[in-house]
């Protein structure tokens, strides 16, 4: 065999490298990769971007806006079948920490704990956060879930093959497998009422307006002057997912 | 090109080609135009029924009783808090006169005391009180059990709603 062939030579890798590297980059000029896109522009930059906020100040704990998500969605009505929920935190005067969701809270809450024994209590409505950079669409197998261009998560009922890794996924625990269809179901921001330009029941619901819903990109929006005018924050921000439900009045104990 | 070579090619080109077939056949055909998924699924997703509607269909009809719920304390609560889901009401009940409504669309009229309970029963975490821009008010907050208990002896628990009208409480 040939020895030139088998050793490159140091002129010899350049030349290749450079044609390489230059094919490399007029392809991609004529036929632009879709990721290097994605990364380019950051998502949600046109159009809307939905935000949701949470006032936890204003929360009664009346278990109205998790009653309103199972009729509005079909959920069903088993206690551990949920797309969005209360929970009650009590934190003791002992500096432990007692959570309780007693169904949910659809059937509204009773306070376990005498008054001479809490520290604080509160109530914290949980639902999807609907993340930006989900973890929940970035495990799926087949493609059965993804993010529109408003940024809501969603799930392909008729694609989904059940195998759970989303659930697993999901940080906050917001997904369950639906007992009947066999597929992964979670909060989906009432889609099929926002294309009627109606809110989400759970913010329609509300009686007293701790719900907000909106649109980040459009200034003027209900969403917006709400983060203006209060000190909000994410759940587990550590996680880097890029959620879009803010709390007003976190307590650090929420997870 | 040494004949082995040739076969091997051959295989795999074989196999390509098979692969694309499969891949056309089997791929549904909106999938990957928007991202890692079927694009129809935003579609199918806004094909599911509604049950919620907005509080402006109910004073359409039942004018008396806006007038009444303004100018109490559950002025900004929607009907649909307390009556639960009433799209279908909102758009069939008109059809029927008064007192001939079927059962499918009547609605829930709830006022024993755990109805109520569920917003006014006394909870540690529930004394709050919210700011709007006019004025300050507050959930009020009732210790059911202290707050003109259920007669025993008469067996007959007493309502809320048979002091209070829970449109203007």
């Amino acid at each position: 065999m040939n020895e030139d062939s088998t050793q490159l030579s140091r002129r010899n890798f350049f030349k290749a490298g450079t044609v390489l590297a230059s094919g490399v980059a007029i392809a991609s000029a004529l036929t632009p990769y879709d990721g290097l896109l994605f990364a380019a522009e950051a998502p949600g930059a046109k159009g809307k971007w939905y935000g949701i906020g949470i006032d936890i100040t204003k929360c009664i704990g009346c278990g109205k806006c998790a009653n309103a998500c199972k009729q509005e969605n079909n959920v069903p009505s088993d206690p551990f079948y949920f797309r969005s929920w209360v929970e009650q935190y009590t934190i003791k005067n002992d500096g432990s920490i007692l959570v309780e969701s007693p169904n949910g809270g659809v059937d509204g809450f009773k306070q376990s704990v005498p008054d001479a024994e809490i520290y604080k209590s509160f109530f914290v409505p949980k639902m999807c956060n609907h993340c930006a950079k989900s973890p929940c669409t970035q495990v799926c197998p087949v493609g059965a879930t993804f993010e529109t261009e408003e940024g809501i998560v969603l799930v392909d009922e008729n694609y989904c093959i059940g195998c759970r890794y989303c659930v697993q996924a999901c940080p906050y625990g917001c997904r369950y497998i639906h007992p009947e269809k066999g597929t992964a179901d979670k909060c989906t921001l009432c889609f099929h009422r926002l294309k009627h330009g109606l809110q989400p029941a759970c913010f329609e619901i509300c009686p007293t307006e701790a719900r907000i819903f909106g649109d980040l990109n459009d200034p003027g929006s209900k969403i917006n002057y709400f983060l203006k005018n209060h000190t909000c924050m994410v759940v587990k921000p550590h996680l880097n997912t890029g959620s879009k439900l803010f709390y007003n009045a976190l307590s650090p104990e929420v997870r | 090109m040494p004949q082995h070579i040739k076969r091997l090619l051959g295989v795999f080109a074989i196999f390509i080609v098979l692969f694309l077939v499969m891949r056309q056949v089997l791929k549904p055909s909106s999938f990957g135009k928007l991202g890692h998924f079927r694009a129809d699924a935003i579609y199918e997703n806004t094909l599911k029924p509604m049950h919620y509607t907005v509080a402006d269909s109910c004073t359409k009809c039942h004018r008396t009783i806006r007038t009444e719920k303004d100018k109490g304390f559950h002025k900004n609560l929607k009907c649909e808090v307390c009556h639960g889901p009433g799209l279908k009401h909102s758009l069939f009940a008109g059809q029927f006169k008064v007192g001939e409504l079927p059962d499918s669309l009547k609605l829930n009229k709830p006022g024993e005391r755990k109805d109520c309970g569920v917003c006014h029963q006394k909870n540690a975490a529930r004394i709050k009180i919210l700011f709007d821009t006019i004025n300050t008010t507050m959930v009020r907050q009732i210790d059911l059990a202290e707050h003109n208990p259920p007669d025993l002896k008469a067996n007959e628990p007493a309502n809320c709603i048979d002091c209070h009208n829970p449109h203007q409480p």
